[in-house]
């Protein structure tokens, strides 16, 4: 692969729409295409109710588009698959599993043996600072530490992509820049491809290497626009002038 | 807290002995005839000649004129001479609900977790499930009989039968409110089915699932019970309703001072049941939030 | 455009699942047809009970045999006396038992001394089975409707108890709060938001305590088998033995508690419609 090629793509969403059905029925997706690109960290970002976790269901493979299609490294999507690891919103750490059994759930659904599994998932605890609780029930963690151990828990599995669905929208302002700062670094280390779900501009513009926004329901797409922010990013990288000024394009994409 | 606890005891413990004290007041004083609020002092034998299990001694003239009645030996006595005792017929019924238990639990968590699991399992089957638990399991008796013959199985099959329709719906909502999410999780982690079962489904369900298991033992006694009540020579059930053949046993004027014992036994036995249930659910759900 | 398989979250629509719902009920009855026709030549058809043989028990009735046996039965008005009769009794116990079980539930829900008190008396009666108090129930108020409504209301009372008491003491201490914040009497907020809030749960154990009134009934009715009643009914099928009417005896009270239970449902929801949300 020479310098001159574009990076390979590693999902692409063609023309997908999708409606809720039911009494009254919702479409939530209205033709989105989307192409992402290798190692690329993308931040979709949009209101309140505008189909991003539709998209991000859809391209987890758990939802099937009413409309379009979905693929991965060139093949239709039809289910959920190891190469995409995926971050739910919701609060998905096993209650009666203890973190470390956790993080090496999907170790153990690979058949890698107990040794194996228990260094990955050391290394993993340690990496984001709770080693001290790796023996512990989650009803132990408060609602950030938790979710770092989901994000690990899908690192684990080491897959290419990484399918993340808001998961520092419960957290305080504070403990979500510091769990921001600690993808950031997670990220830097291994060069994922990340789709990265997101209501929250600043957020976007401090993790992402582009940006995608949506309209409301029906959600399509409406800006599409290249952050170029020198990496790794820190905390004065907020208040410089290009962060700002990439803020106030994202508020008039928005709309 | 420690004030909160202790009051709860006392008032508890002052309440039980207050029922308990009231009703031997009441009972010795006369003001009720025998038959219908036995006297504290006949319940106490009934018991004792129950738990130990030999003839009552023949009633003699002082015995009437002192008012005990004759015909409330009747009862204890046919069953004595069946070879009936207290702790025997509760080892009896305890042993029916226990075997209605192991087989009926899996059965209902199985159909419950299908139905939870897989949209179109619920879709054929859940008509047909809300159809047979509307029909009640004792009714089921005479019928099994006609099958099966006068053993075992027509007293076990409705304990089976009650247990399994009672344990089908919490099994399902765990599975189906509760999994959901975890199951998407777990999913996209790569796990497969047997594994996802077991170590992801069942413990989301659990919870809810011991819930209807505390339930489905109050409904195992029931049920075994009653139908010791209908048909059968041994058991709790009969012991309460007068031993002798089923054809009889309409005919068969209770003692009230048995059928004390007998209820006052059956609500230990469930009580110290669900207090295991309980011990049990709290001991597998420490993990909860 | 991609095949139509079931989505994770969704399911196909309304009518694929009522379609689905009735091809299931209808194996069953197609099954239960075949294994009428099979039996018929094979079941045995004399049986010994213990003293003699019976001749002609249809141990599968086949279909033509309970249309026969549902149509002799509505005619005789054996069947529909039975219904009242029986129904009757479940309601007024229902009523009696369901009532006196709220008003205790709640005062026991408010008052934490009130609860104290009573649960030896509750514990007592939730562990026994009701059917064991059926003998003394008939001791004490005769051999007739008396005995049987107040079983029914006494097992419906304490499975309606704790659906109450739990209802009351689980309202959110916020609702109470905003309550007292806004300058509402004890009273106001009791009618207003506690009573409201605790009708999910009464309700639910309102619904379990039906189908508990109809399993009471049939048993009660079974053991102390007089009058028109159903249980009369099966005891009589189970007498000859009759099978057909011994099916349609069960059918019949099958279709029974359902009615009942879709009823309740029926209610339930209209009831608790702010608790669903719309979007």
């Amino acid at each position: 692969m020479t310098a001159g090629d574009p990076p390979r793509l590693r999902l692409q969403a063609v023309d997908v729409g999708y409606t809720y059905s039911g009494r009254t029925a919702t479409q939530a997706l209205e033709t989105i295409s989307l192409d992402v690109h290798d190692s690329e960290f993308l931040a979709v970002l949009g209101p309140v109710g505008c189909g991003k976790t539709t998209l991000l269901r859809i391209f987890a493979g758990f939802l099937r588009p009413t409309t379009g299609s979905v693929a991965c490294d060139g093949s239709v999507v039809e289910g959920p698959g190891r190469e995409r690891g995926y971050v739910l919103q919701e609060d998905a750490i096993f209650p009666w599993m203890t973190v470390r059994e956790n993080v090496e759930f999907g170790l153990l659904a690979r058949g890698v043996d107990a040794a194996a599994r228990g260094a990955t998932s050391r290394e993993m605890i340690r990496l984001i600072g709770l080693s001290r609780f790796e023996e512990a029930y989650p009803k132990e963690l408060s609602a950030g530490m938790s979710k770092m151990v989901e994000v690990v828990r899908v690192l684990a599995t080491d897959p290419a992509i990484l399918l993340l669905d808001e998961p520092f929208g419960a957290l305080d302002a504070q403990t979500r820049a510091r769990m921001q700062d600690e993808l950031a670094r997670l990220w830097e280390r291994r060069r994922k491809t990340v789709l990265f779900v997101t209501h929250d501009a600043e957020e976007a513009l401090y993790l992402a290497d582009r940006i995608v926004v949506l309209s409301p329901r029906p959600g399509r797409v409406k800006a599409d626009f290249r952050v170029d922010l020198p990496r790794p990013r820190s905390l004065e990288a907020r208040f410089s002038p290009a962060f700002s000024a990439l803020k106030r394009q994202i508020w008039e994409a928005l709309g | 807290m420690k004030s909160v606890s202790t009051q709860r005891l006392v008032l508890g413990f002052a309440s039980l002995l207050a029922m308990v004290l009231a009703y031997a007041l009441v009972s010795n004083a006369g003001l009720f005839r025998p038959e219908v609020v036995p006297p504290a002092r006949e319940i106490a034998v009934a018991f004792t000649e129950l738990v130990v299990g030999t003839r009552p001694p023949p009633v003699t003239e002082s015995d009437v004129h002192k008012g005990h009645h004759g015909h409330s030996s009747d009862h204890v006595g046919t069953l004595l001479q069946q070879g009936v005792t207290l702790q025997g017929s509760l080892a009896i019924t305890g042993a029916r609900v226990l075997i209605g238990l192991a087989a009926g639990v899996p059965l209902g968590v199985l159909l419950g977790v299908l139905m939870g699991w897989s949209r179109r399992a619920d879709d054929y089957l859940h008509p047909i499930y809300v159809l047979l638990r509307s029909v009640p399991p004792l009714a089921l008796i005479t019928y099994v009989m006609l099958w099966l013959g006068h053993g075992e199985a027509h007293r076990l099959i409705p304990i089976v039968y009650a247990v399994a329709a009672t344990l089908v719906i919490p099994a399902y909502h765990g599975v189906r409110d509760v999994a959901g999410t975890y199951v998407v999780a777990a999913r996209s982690l790569g796990a497969r089915p047997w594994l996802l079962i077991r170590k992801v489904v069942l413990p989301a369900a659990g919870p809810a699932i011991l819930d209807g298991l505390r339930y489905a033992v109050a409904i195992a006694w029931m049920t075994a019970v009653g139908a010791e009540m209908l048909m059968s020579e041994n058991g709790m059930g009969n012991l309460i309703v007068g031993g002798g053949l089923w054809a009889s046993r309409t005919q068969t004027k209770a003692d009230p001072a048995v059928v004390m014992v007998g209820i006052v036994a059956l609500a230990a036995a469930g009580w110290a049941m669900d207090a295991l249930a309980r011990a049990a659910t709290v001991r597998l759900t420490r993990w909860v939030r | 455009m991609p095949p139509k398989k079931n989505n994770f979250f969704l399911g196909p629509g309304l009518r694929t699942r009522a379609a689905r719902a009735f091809l299931g009920v209808g194996a069953l009855a197609v099954l239960y047809g075949i294994a009428a026709e099979i039996g018929r030549g094979r079941l045995p058809d004399r049986i010994w009970l213990g003293t003699h043989y019976v001749e002609n028990v249809q141990l599968l009735p086949p279909y033509r045999s309970l249309l026969e046996e549902t149509a002799f039965l509505l005619e005789s008005g054996i069947l529909l006396d039975s219904v009242a009769v029986s129904a009757g009794r479940v309601l007024l116990g229902f009523l009696l038992g369901g009532a006196l079980g709220i008003l205790l539930g709640i005062a026991t829900g408010r008052a934490a001394r009130a609860e104290y008190l009573a649960d030896p008396w509750v514990t007592f009666f939730r562990f026994t089975p009701a059917l064991a108090l059926l003998p003394l129930f008939v001791l004490w108020f005769g051999y007739g409707e008396g005995s049987k409504v107040l079983l029914i209301a006494a097992s419906v009372a304490v499975v309606t108890l704790l659906g109450a008491h739990q209802g009351v003491r689980s309202v959110p201490r916020v609702y109470l709060e905003a309550a007292s914040a806004l300058g509402a009497s004890p009273g106001l907020a009791f009618r207003k938001i506690v009573l409201p809030a605790a009708s999910p749960q009464i309700f639910a154990s309102l619904r379990i305590g039906l189908g508990l009134a109809w399993v009471t009934i049939v048993v009660a009715e079974l053991i102390d088998a007089r009058m028109p009643s159903l249980g009369y009914l099966l005891t009589l099928a189970g007498a000859y033995p009759r099978v057909p009417t011994m099916v349609v005896g069960i059918a019949t009270i099958g279709a029974l508690v359902l009615a009942f239970d879709l009823l309740a449902l029926a209610v339930h929801a209209r009831a608790t419609r702010w608790m669903r949300r719309t979007a």
